[in-house]
């Protein structure tokens, strides 16, 4: 009962922030409504038992990825941008229809689906303990993850590449 | 969070309790802070408010409470105010993951005329199973304050010191993580508890089936990972901003980093969440390489017994027997925040530049070396 | 999983304790009394000398990204760790040994090419 009224608490958060992100003009303010979703999905993780993968989602997505896009919301000074992009008739004609296109897609998904509403949907009851995990990882999926080693390195190559184009780390 | 009132009762006046502990040692160690310095640099710190010196922050405290409430000009101001309260939240949920004595046993006893049924509590927050790898996640959000402050005072000095100072504390990160891999590979687990239970006895190993011992040395985790307990303790002092890796709040440089623009009770919410931090890394050190809440060769068996072998009921026995604990673990953490204090005044500070090679040229491979030999040692010594 | 209470009611606590002092302050202090020189940014005292955004160096940039790859390959060794013994015991040890050393291998490959590539200069 409690992990019920936990679940539809987390629910109503995780909506509330991502309608922040969706709904604010300044790009800096959607990053830290983004920051609070991602804190909102680590606690959904921690319910759903898997406490490990809530621990990784705070260390790497809200601790990394959203220093990271957060940062650089920071550096620069959008207000230009910001008031090219928000008010206009056209501009807010596509906002308004990409909206109602996507409330469409998913209305009419919901309502053509009926297998998701009966309720007796077969969930894994297997417990993914991290021993678990770990010999997914280290002995049936090896090559895959020695594979994701080098994607990781390759992002670093990419990243230092892609600076380097107009004048290099020393350009300030 | 317990199954009756009473249960209930007590882990809300658990978590409450540990975030005032949290919130009144800050006050203690500024005091040892300013008395400190004082003794190193050879002259007299604060002495005369109060009984050497002791009422000084609270005095302190008091003038804050009263200043004027400022916000700077162009500054936003929900962010202005929001940062402070954003860098006191993860040190206090850091530091209530970290248990601080043993778990006793109370006996069903009688209160308010009800039997109220045996209990095992904890003397910890929470007790999240995988422990380290949860504070660390946690600790890793202490960046946001930074970021929001140095941003919400519309100051570019303060936006430049606060992008210095996550760059320094994202850079630390790395190596404090992987140094923690080393002691991991030792005890084999994450939770606290039984890393603490692993230290018990005295030194002694196994290597191919046969057990090596030294007997008068405690089996604290130093011992098997000395390298590791200082890349910690190095990494520690980066994460914290103190010194000798102070660079971003320092005076003379980018005035005062990305805490210029705040003064009064803002600023001393900065420093809570700072000493907080302090704390946590003093904790974990103690918890992973010193034996945590232990005294060496003693159990908590051992105590509990001799209590009630002098008559004193088994209720409060085991109480007596986790606040000895308790007090053991804060003498531990106290010394270790000592240490903070005397490197503060000691060292001098690194250049900024000189600071982020050492994070990444320096601690870095040394972890990963250390963290290579660990695990090739583990593996040679139990086929 | 009932340890999440706790935790979301500490965080609750502490976040109300912060803004009771702060709301508590702002009620007791002297009220602020506007004034040009007060706005204005402190730079030592020297009257608004640099004004709006300069560039910001991109090495800010770079830190974070490699951070970000660097926090993940550490990730991946903690579940290695923790189960590193009990693979020993169950006869696969050297084969965690082998996975994570190669994966250490491409790390310390990818970090000695960062270093050499000087892409951290800080000068």
């Amino acid at each position: 009962m409690i992990t019920g009224y936990l679940f539809y608490m987390l629910a109503f958060l995780l909506i509330l922030f991502s309608l922040g992100v969706l709904m604010h003009s300044s790009p800096l303010f959607s990053s830290l409504n983004l920051v609070g979703s991602m804190i909102v999905l680590s606690a959904m993780y921690y319910l759903l038992q898997v406490p490990f993968i809530a621990a990784v989602q705070l260390i790497v997505y809200a601790g990394a990825v959203m220093v990271l896009f957060v940062m650089v919301m920071m550096m620069f000074d959008l207000k230009h941008e910001i008031k090219i992009f928000s008010g206009g008739f056209i501009s807010n004609a596509i906002k308004c229809g990409l909206a109602g296109f996507f409330a469409f897609t998913i209305g009419a998904t919901a309502f053509m689906s009926t297998e998701m509403i009966s309720g007796s949907a077969k969930v894994k009851t297997e417990v993914l303990s991290v021993k678990s995990m770990a010999q997914l990882l280290f002995k049936d999926y090896l090559i895959e993850f020695e594979v994701l080693g080098v994607i990781l390195l390759l992002v670093a190559v990419g990243a230092v590449a892609l600076s380097r184009i107009k004048g290099g780390t020393h350009a300030s | 969070m317990g199954s009756d009132l009473v249960e209930v009762l007590i882990n809300s006046v658990k978590l409450v309790l540990i975030f005032l502990l949290m919130v009144q040692l800050v006050p203690i160690l500024v005091w040892v802070e300013r008395r400190g310095s004082a003794f190193i640099q050879n002259r007299y710190g604060p002495n005369r408010v109060g009984p050497f010196g002791l009422m000084q922050l609270l005095a302190d405290a008091v003038k804050f409470v009263f200043k004027e409430e400022f916000v700077p000009g162009k500054g936003h101001k929900l962010i202005f105010y929001a940062a402070p309260v954003v860098a006191l939240i993860p040190g206090a949920l850091a530091f209530a993951a970290i248990p601080l004595a043993n778990t006793f046993h109370l006996e069903p006893f009688m209160f308010l005329g009800e039997s109220w049924g045996p209990y095992d509590i904890n003397f910890q927050g929470y007790n999240v199973g995988i422990g380290i790898v949860f504070i660390l996640g946690v600790s890793s959000l202490g960046a946001y304050a930074l970021l929001l402050a140095g941003w919400g005072s519309a100051n570019k000095y303060s936006l430049y010191g606060a992008l210095r100072a996550v760059a320094q504390m994202i850079s630390y990160e790395l190596a404090l993580g992987l140094s923690i891999v080393g002691a991991i590979l030792v005890y084999n687990t994450f939770d606290f508890h039984s890393i603490i239970a692993q230290q018990a006895g005295a030194l002694s190993f196994t290597i191919s089936g046969r057990e090596l011992g030294i007997p008068f040395l405690p089996n604290w985790g130093i011992f098997y990972q000395p390298l590791g307990a200082f890349l910690f303790l190095v990494a520690a002092f980066a994460e914290t901003n103190r010194l000798p890796f102070d660079l971003p709040e320092a005076e003379s440089e980018l005035i005062a980093g990305f805490h210029t623009e705040y003064g009064g009770m803002k600023m001393l919410m900065f420093y809570l969440g700072e000493y907080g931090h302090m704390l946590v890394a003093s904790a974990l050190l103690v918890t992973f390489y010193f034996g945590g809440y232990q005294l060496p060769f003693v159990s908590h068996v051992m105590i509990e017994d001799m209590l009630k072998s002098f008559g004193l009921g088994i209720n409060m026995a085991n109480v007596l027997t986790a606040f000895l604990f308790f007090t053991v673990f804060m003498i531990k953490c106290l010394i270790f925040l000592w240490i903070y204090v005397w490197v503060r005044w000691t060292l001098p500070r690194f250049r900024y530049d000189q600071l982020m090679d050492l994070g990444w040229k320096t601690m870095l491979p040394w972890a990963l070396a250390n963290t290579i030999v660990t695990a090739v040692v583990v593996f040679l010594a139990r086929i | 999983m009932e340890e999440l209470v706790p935790i979301i009611a500490l965080g609750g606590f502490v976040a109300l304790f912060g803004t009771a002092i702060v709301v508590v302050t702002s009620l007791i202090g002297p009220k602020p009394k506007q004034n040009d020189v007060k706005d204005e940014a402190y730079e030592c005292g020297i009257p608004g000398q640099f004004s709006g955004h300069s560039k910001v160096p991109v090495k800010y940039y770079l830190t974070a990204i490699l951070f970000i790859l660097f926090d993940i390959e550490i990730i991946f060794m903690y579940p290695w760790a923790v189960t590193f013994g009990d693979s020993i015991t169950e006869g696969y040890g050297l084969q965690f040994l082998a996975a994570m050393g190669v994966f250490i291998f491409i790390f310390i490959f990818g970090l000695f090419w960062e270093v050499k590539s000087k892409a951290l200069e800080w000068e």
